[in-house]
């Protein structure tokens, strides 16, 4: 830790606590699979960044989402994230979330991921290397420092859009809203 | 002096567990040749989870975490941290009471909770502190019939004039048999059976978020010394070395002194369970149970034998 940093910390312990200490659930639905495993083992020790893998999405802060995601495992992602405590941030990793990558002309592959939940950042490149994780994790600390990495806020602000695209997916979603509707 | 120290112990013992914390996932992280996180990651951590928003389960949820902290903290008031002891009665025997308050008071939230792994989780912490308590009432009594006394400030003062206990003949079983129980306590491995985290989720705290898991991460601080300092305070002869200090002896150094050489001689026994921890494989919960209800009670008994026929 900088000793310039002892400022930022006294100013805002909540902020650079939430940038230097990521509990992270991984969500593996493809190939991105391969690349988790040596990041946080010690080739690449992700921890030394504050990064550890947790168990439960109850406990976590940063969710990734690594490789393509399929019409099935998107529900899965959904009840995922909306069980995240706020403040909650998402990466993309790999091209298949971004635009669907390889699976463009899938029909049970989600194209866009950013339509059922906010995405905070993407990593791009089919695969990314594992050091591209760590360049993503410090452009997010740069991110939560300019208060841009708001995509619980986006979440619960457009909350109907996002509920909206969901249920055009699915068709009766059976969970009920996590945020009730402004106007009723 | 003793409402100073009503303040200051359970000061010293958050900030040793979180700094035992700490070094362990530095140590862990050494040996498997990584760089590690920093010291003080867990306090950072724990800053995280009070900033994030916490979701509640339901009174009984909020009203036991806070128990087993509750549980903790009443727990280093009885404990003689070098020579600051805010309560000089009960000794061992409010250890015996107090020790069940923190599994129970997770198992009140846990349950409340209705996560199945959670469930798994409590009956795992249930079945492990009732099997690693009778090695421990053993290791008690056995102490206790020594000593002739309840008192732990007793029982370090006598240490202090005869020697460490672990060094007497008499009391070197038991002393086996705690150190034996203590990866349990301290629910490390081989005894992770509780928070284990690959196969049941992190166990009873898989519900956690927020300031449950802050409070949560406090408490286990809060145990791992409790566990470590009774067995400094007991067998390793608390804050006395070889009598070197005896001529600061009613200086306010001494006091210093004393609370420093004991958070040493802890920090030496912690880090031998982190090399324990770093070795070993975790256990199921039967091989556990029949571990610790065969070796360590046994060693325990034949102790307590030795320690009668003695007297």
């Amino acid at each position: 830790m900088d000793r310039n940093q002892i400022s930022k910390w006294l100013k805002n312990p909540a902020k650079m606590a939430n940038k230097y200490s990521f509990h992270v659930v991984y969500f593996c639905t493809g190939c991105g699979i391969i690349e988790i495993p040596p990041s946080i083992t010690t080739r690449w020790d992700a921890e030394r960044f504050g990064i550890i893998p947790v168990a439960t999405p109850r406990q976590a802060n940063l969710f990734l989402i690594t490789g393509y995601v399929s019409t099935k495992t998107l529900k899965a992602i959904i009840r995922t994230y909306e069980q995240m405590p706020e403040p909650k941030y998402t990466v993309a990793f790999g091209s298949c979330p971004i635009n669907g990558g390889m699976y463009y002309d899938s029909y049970n592959t989600i194209k866009s991921l950013d339509k059922f939940i906010p995405v905070d950042g993407y990593i791009a490149g089919c695969m990314p290397r594992p050091e591209a994780i760590f360049i993503g994790v410090t452009h997010l600390w740069k991110l939560i420092d300019m208060d841009k990495a708001d995509g619980y806020k986006r979440y619960r602000e457009d909350y109907e859009f996002y509920r909206e695209n969901q249920e055009q997916l699915f068709g009766e979603l059976d969970w009920p809203p996590l945020f009730q509707n402004k106007e009723s | 002096m003793n409402i100073i120290a009503i303040f200051i112990s359970p000061l010293i013992a958050l900030i040793t567990g979180m700094f035992f914390l700490g070094i362990s996932r530095k140590i862990m992280a050494r040996l498997q040749w990584r760089y590690g996180p920093p010291v003080i990651q867990p306090v950072i951590d724990v800053i995280r989870s009070f900033s994030q928003m916490s979701i509640s389960h339901g009174s009984l949820f909020d009203f036991g975490i806070i128990l087993s902290l509750t549980g903790s903290f009443v727990l280093i008031l009885f404990l003689p941290i070098g020579e600051l002891c805010p309560l000089t009665s009960g000794g061992l025997i409010a250890f015996i009471y107090l020790m069940l308050l923190g599994p129970f008071g997770l198992a009140l939230s846990g349950a409340i909770a209705a996560n199945p792994n959670s469930s798994i989780g409590i009956s795992r912490k249930f079945l492990l502190s009732l099997s690693y308590e009778i090695p421990m009432l053993l290791v008690f009594l056995s102490v206790m019939t020594y000593y002739g006394t309840i008192s732990l400030v007793d029982i370090v003062k006598i240490q202090a004039s005869s020697g460490w206990a672990i060094g007497s003949w008499t009391l070197v079983l038991p002393g086996i048999a705690y150190f034996l129980i203590l990866p349990a306590i301290l629910g490390v491995r081989p005894f992770e059976v509780v928070k284990a985290s690959q196969e049941i989720s992190s166990g009873p705290i898989a519900e956690f978020g927020g300031k449950h898991l802050a409070f949560s991460t406090l408490q286990h601080a809060l145990h791992m010394f409790v566990g470590l300092a009774l067995f400094v305070d007991i067998f390793l002869g608390g804050w006395t070395l070889f009598g070197l200090l005896d001529f600061l002896s009613g200086t306010a150094w001494f006091v210093i002194l004393g609370i420093i050489i004991f958070l040493l001689k802890m920090t030496v026994v912690f880090v031998i369970e982190i090399f324990i921890n770093a070795v070993y494989p975790r256990y199921r919960i039967e091989q556990a149970m029949n571990y610790l209800l065969k070796w360590p009670t046994l060693i325990s008994f034949i102790g307590l034998i030795i320690v009668v026929l003695v007297k």
